[in-house]
């Protein structure tokens, strides 16, 4: 075992870590920062329940050890979605359009979905399907969920 | 405690720290690059190893370059800057087509050329694209670097040409120029799936004839493999109906593939024709 | 709040948001993992690595360090061994001297301080068994059924008889018969299973977690546990998904969980990881179905003759239900006289089967609807036209004899569907085995028509007499409130929603004053579990009419403390009397709480007289109603490689009075998708071993958003007038006939019958090519 000692910034605040190298950042944010927002469906990558954004990219949370997030690490949770304009605008989208049933993939679906905003404002509906392909939801069909997001689209600021 | 918990991770700044590290034994670790295969294997049961070494984000293997002739890929490149990089696409096509079908975004973050490399799975989507460009894998060692073709790299089942205390570097590979090149992926879904078979094929044909083919298949046997019965075939064949039958019935003559959880054997060997035949008719 | 006027409250109808959305998409919402239980230990099952044996010993490894961890086995269990399901012939543990049954039965428990050491101790057990050869899958037992039906290993068996069979055979001009498989489901909730039970220093349990019907294991376990029904409570916390996956199974691992907690003293949580929640609880009932069919050259349906047998694993628990339902869709939605259905669950060595969205009806929905199409094709008839000529419609008899009235919307959810999807145009375009000109992919449109019975089945909701209350309280937020107490769970479904929006209408209330608490043993009437479709019509009609009796109490307040007798009403949450001021609801409840103390309505379900049924003979009036739906699919299969697509699906349905018009295409679209994986992909197998071997996320594959085709939903209203406001279930049907849908889809594009899902690429390459060389 390895021990890291880094610092990062979660949703915006700055944040000491210490924990094993290997330690699942899933379980460290749900574990020892108690943001139990991000789900685990699969602990092996394939449902994205546990997304999570690190420096702009969404990753799954359960199979990226800590020890490979330097010091100076951005991350961004469905915790820390809520503060920015656009993810609270997919969080609006989502209730409005009726997305959400059980809500378990609901987290993981809203951070991919505001990570795909991010590089793609204004996603054809082909692009929100492949944005959105690493969450698995079993409850709405997706069909909502993709509806969502082209609402929150269309909703965004323009941007020069 | 988790068992990825107990590992020892090595966070080495650069290459050559890695390398030393590699050298002895009594440091070497397991290699660990974006974790998509590893962290995945050791959640659902491969005995994790006591020691590992991050190769995650090491500068000497992130970049992409272009020569006159042939591109230099990193081994730590993500599939998802492979895809977004403009430049890369119009030199080998084929394998860009393959790393944006891997997983889904978040495996694309992470999941590097050099993991799919190594891991050496015959699903490996992006095995086949690297094996039609016809070019070769760089590894470093502290005894220096060594460069072997993409044709040897695969030995067997989930083995490769590299040696312990070797770290791939990149993958340098000759440009497609006027050859067209596609790839194709038969999946158990449209995305998060894992091949039932793919082709990659980089084919050049002049005035209707076939001047070279090359012709790589994944899920159908130990390794990707290229299909050099074919590719012979067809060379200084002109592109008929009659030879495009020809060489399906070869592909299906030549592989030899298994049945597992994802597909039958009977499927894989006759969709491996149905490969190389979409790969001639849409030259 | 909304905006106040002298109009009612009218949200039954509207899309009201979830009012269990804003928590779900903040992350906010606390799951079972989510909440941080102090001081409990957590719990690993010990299984059996055989799928057949005598268990000889438990041998815990004497080399481990087992301080602090507490092993409990059958010796543990302080009453008697035996769970009481369906019957009672289920162990909660295998016991020494007893048989195994199937792999991974459960022999003992153990608990920990960290789930990793519950796991290593779990690990260290030893189990000595005299292995026997197993009869692991369906397959085998058809294979004996055919060659010697008298030894078939059945754990129930039931037959509906309609009429003269023989006769119909002797006056049909043709006869069709064939058979139709289907293999495991796994429901796949997002959220694995997980509870917590927490020993009581009077002896009771409580168990807390993803509990799809709370009052299951407070009558399921009093046998093992010796405890009464009032000494077992369940409380519910969220549930990520359960789609009937959450019905039987919690009883089990509460029952797990609460032999170390009891023994220990301490509280014991057992969640399961993915790998662990596929391979070792149940699924949906693999099936084989074969049909007999006579009819006459006009197309009349002289006879049906069905046999239908569920895999049901080692055990009953809940199969002979699960059958009952498969065999009353067998042949429901179409006219015919003369019936014999044979349904039977067959005893095979592996994990018992259990609740899936539909429970049963979508294996006989499976059978019945690709052998009309077969039927059609036989008569040389379109496939829409012959529906139309045979479906069942108001006035005609169903197999066991029930009228069906004017409430059932069969005919214009098929019209419907046909024209939404264009479907005679589309038919003129399919591919039948050789493109189009101008056709890339072999393109095939096909279609599916059938019901699904609301509520339990027969009389089943006379006997139950589910209740509910309604009361006023004050709320989280201080302000005088309505309590809605009924043990419905919320799963996803949106039953939260739709009963605030009954409950509202009824008590003519603004939402903001309602409150649906998570269901608790403790503290709600028994209105039964939240399955069968029968949610929304039967325990929606307690509330409805409970709300009504609360709202008469607090008129009747208002007008003696308020209006000096003078009638009031309750409208837009104000209490309005004539020539008086209006006082509004808060102010009023405030006092009637300070005055009277709580105050509550209350209903008991009552079914109308006119509903007979005799459970001995299956005869009478199986469902108090019937939703109706048909669907339209369409399909396109690559001839290079076999790969199959589904671009578009036309569903229209008759669900009775749609309550939330957008939580209720959810549920459409979310079973649709569903069924999409049924039908296309989703595939489990049984090694050998007696594992399943696809255990995993990586190798169980359900779609994803890049699978989905564009979905046309629509609704048509046939209420069920009995029960205002007149819902009827909604929860199965979306989930019952897409999969024949697109197998007579993939028949119109490749012309061939596909008789066994998922139809993969495999399966079409092997219709269209096996064994034949070069391309098509
Ligand atoms: C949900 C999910 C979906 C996936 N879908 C696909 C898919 O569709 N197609 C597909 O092909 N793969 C898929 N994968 C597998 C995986 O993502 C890819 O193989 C990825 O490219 C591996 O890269 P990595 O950097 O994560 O490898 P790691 O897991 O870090 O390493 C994999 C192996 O390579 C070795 N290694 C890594 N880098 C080097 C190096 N530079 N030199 C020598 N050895 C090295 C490691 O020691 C290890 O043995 C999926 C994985 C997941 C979790
Ligand atoms: S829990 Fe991380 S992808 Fe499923
Ligand atoms: S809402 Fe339940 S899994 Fe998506």
């Amino acid at each position: 075992m390895s021990t890291i000692k880094r610092t990062w910034k979660v949703n915006g605040k700055s944040v000491a870590v210490r924990a094993p190298a290997g330690r699942r950042l899933l379980d460290f944010l749900r574990e020892d920062l108690g943001l139990v927002g991000s789900k685990e469906g699969c602990g092996e990558g394939e449902c994205g329940a546990c997304t999570v954004i690190v420096d702009g990219e969404p990753v799954v949370s359960c199979i990226l050890p800590v020890g490979q997030l330097p010091d100076g690490t951005e991350i961004l949770t469905v915790e820390g979605i809520e503060k920015k304009r656009a993810g609270r605008l997919i969080q609006q989208a989502f209730v409005e359009c009726g997305a959400v049933q059980c809500g378990f993939c609901i987290p993981g679906m809203v951070v991919s979905s505001y990570a795909l905003l991010c590089r793609n404002p204004k996603p054809s509906v082909q692009a929100i399907r492949e944005g959105l392909a690493g969450n698995l939801c079993r409850c709405t069909g997706y069909t909502k969920i993709i509806q969502a997001v082209k609402l929150a689209a269309s909703r965004l600021p323009k941007r020069k | 405690m988790k068992t990825t918990e107990k590992i020892d991770i090595r966070f080495p700044k650069t290459l050559a720290e890695a390398l030393r590290l590699q050298a002895r034994e009594e440091t070497r670790g397991k290699l660990l690059a974006g974790g998509t295969d590893l962290m995945v294997q050791w959640a659902s049961g491969v005995p994790a190893p006591g020691r590992a070494t991050s190769i995650w984000n090491l500068p000497e293997l992130s970049s992409i370059e272009i020569f006159p002739g042939h591109v230099e890929i990193g081994a730590g490149v993500t599939h998802a800057f492979l895809c977004d990089c403009p430049q890369i696409r119009a030199h080998v096509p084929a394998l860009v087509a393959a790393a944006a079908t891997v997983g889904a975004k978040q495996i694309q973050a992470r999941g590097t050329l050099g993991g799919n490399a190594a891991n050496a799975s015959p699903a490996g989507d992006t095995a086949p694209a690297l094996l039609v460009t016809g070019g070769s894998v760089v590894l470093a060692s502290l005894s220096g670097t060594r460069e072997i073709p993409l044709s040897q790299f695969w030995t067997a089942y989930r083995q490769i040409a590299a040696r312990p205390d070797e770290i791939i570097v990149a993958f340098r590979l000759p440009q497609k120029g006027k050859a067209r090149e596609r790839f194709r992926k038969i999946g158990t879904r449209r995305a998060q799936a894992i091949s039932k078979v793919m082709a990659a094929s980089r084919i050049l044909v002049e005035k209707g004839i076939i001047q070279s083919a090359a012709i790589a298949l994944g899920s159908v046997a130990p390794t990707p493999v290229r299909l050099g019965a074919v590719e012979s075939f067809l060379a200084g064949k002109s592109l008929s109906p009659a030879v495009i039958d020809e060489a399906e019935r070869l592909a299906q003559a030549t592989v030899q593939p298994i049945a597992d959880i994802r597909s039958s054997a009977e499927y894989r060997r006759w969709a491996s024709g149905r490969l190389v035949r979409d790969a001639l008719e849409n030259l | 709040m909304t905006k106040r006027t002298s109009q009612s409250i009218r949200l039954v109808g509207k899309g009201m948001p979830r009012v269990d959305a804003d928590g779900k998409v903040c992350g906010t919402t606390r799951y079972i993992n989510d909440i941080d239980y102090k001081g409990i230990l957590h719990g690993a099952v010990v299984r059996s690595p055989v799928p057949r044996g005598i268990l000889k010993a438990i041998v815990p490894d004497a080399a481990f360090d087992w301080t602090g961890i507490t092993l409990a086995t059958a010796k543990d269990i302080p009453g008697i061994n035996v769970v009481h399901m369906h019957d009672r012939t289920m162990p909660l543990l295998a016991e020494i001297g007893g048989e195994i049954r199937y792999r991974g039965e459960p022999v003992g428990v153990v608990a920990a301080k960290t789930p990793e050491l519950a796991a290593e101790a779990a690990r260290r057990i030893r189990l000595e068994i005299d292995e026997l050869p197993p009869l692991l899958t369906l397959e085998e037992a058809v294979a004996i059924f055919k060659s010697a039906p008298g030894q078939l290993d059945t754990m129930k068996e039931q037959d509906i008889v309609k009429g003269d069979i023989a006769k119909g055979f002797a006056e049909a001009d043709e006869i069709l018969e064939a058979e139709y498989r289907a293999g495991h489901q796994e429901q796949l909730y997002l959220e694995n299973q997980g509870l917590v039970v927490f020993p009581q220093k009077d002896g009771s349990i409580l168990s807390e977690g993803s509990i799809q019907c709370p009052y299951f294991p407070v009558h399921e376990l009093n046998d093992p546990l010796k405890l009464p029904p009032e000494k077992i409570r369940v409380r519910q916390t969220p549930i990520g998904g359960a789609f009937g996956g959450k019905e039987d199974y919690p009883t089990m691992l509460t029952g797990y969980a609460a032999l170390p907690a009891l023994k220990s003293g301490k509280p014991v949580k057992i969640t399961y990881e993915r790998n662990e929640d596929i391979l070792f609880t149940p699924k949906r009932h693999p099936v084989w179905v074969r049909y007999k069919t006579g009819f006459k050259k006009d197309g009349t349906l002289t006879a049906i003759e069905c046999d239908y047998i569920l895999d049901g694993g080692a055990y009953l628990t809940i199969s002979d239900v699960v059958m009952f339902r498969g065999i009353l869709h067998c042949a429901v939605a179409y006219r015919c006289d003369n019936v014999v259905i044979r349904g039977k669950v067959a005893r095979t060595n592996s994990m018992p089967c259990g609740a899936f969205r539909g429970f049963g009806a979508p294996q006989a929905i499976w059978g019945i609807e690709s052998h009309m199409d077969a039927i059609a094709a036989r008569l040389g008839k379109a496939p829409h036209e012959y529906r139309l000529q045979v479906h069942a419609r108001p006035g005609d008899r169903t197999p066991t004899g029930q009228l069906l009235t004017e409430e059932n919307g069969s005919t214009a959810c098929l019209k419907l569907a046909l024209r939404r999807s264009d479907f005679a145009k589309k038919l003129r375009q399919v591919s039948r085995g050789r493109l189009r000109k101008g056709q890339k992919k072999l393109y095939g449109v096909g279609m599916s028509f059938f019901a699904h019975g609301s509520a339990f089945t027969g009389d089943g909701e006379a006997k139950f007499k589910a209740k509910g209350r309604v009361e006023l309280a004050a709320l989280e937020n201080g302000k005088p409130g309505v309590n809605i107490r009924v043990s419905s769970t919320e799963m996803g479904q949106g039953v939260h929603t739709i009963f605030t929006q009954i409950a509202a209408d009824a008590l003519s209330l603004d939402p903001a004053f309602i409150r649906y608490p998570m269901a608790d043993t403790g503290l709600v009437p028994n209105s039964g579990p939240t399955v069968a479709s029968r949610t929304t019509m039967v325990v929606g009609n307690v509330v409805h009419r409970a709300s009504l009796d609360l709202k008469n109490q607090i008129e009747a307040f208002a007008s003696l403390r308020f209006f000096q007798g003078a009638p009031a009403e309750l409208r837009a949450s104000q209490l309005v009397a004539k020539g008086r001021k209006p006082l509004p609801f808060a102010k009023v409840a405030k006092a009637m709480l300070a005055e009277v103390g709580s105050a509550s309505g209350f209903f008991q379900f009552v079914l109308p007289d006119s509903i007979q049924w005799d459970q001995q003979t299956f005869k009478g009036d199986s469902y108090p109603g019937y939703s109706w739906s048909a669907n339209v699919a369409e399909v396109e299969i690559d001839p290079l490689t076999c790969e199959i697509s589904v671009p578009r699906v036309t569903a229209v349905i008759d669900i009775g009075r749609v309550i939330n018009p957008v939580t209720a295409s959810g549920q459409v679209e979310g079973g649709l998708t569903q069924a999409l994986g049924y039908a296309v992909m989703e595939k489990i197998g049984t090694g050998r071993n007696g594992l399943y071997d696809a255990a995993r996320l990586q190798t169980y594959i359900i779609p994803t958003a890049l699978d989905i085709p564009e979905y046309d939903v629509k609704f048509v209203e046939y209420p069920y007038s009995f029960a205002p406001p007149g819902g009827k279930g909604l929860g199965e049907l979306p989930m019952d006939g897409l999969a024949p849908a697109i197998a007579n889809a993939v028949e119109a594009a490749t012309g061939r019958r596909l008789r066994q899902i998922p139809i993969t690429p495999e399966a079409i390459f092997e219709a269209l090519h096996a064994g034949k060389k070069g391309t098509p």
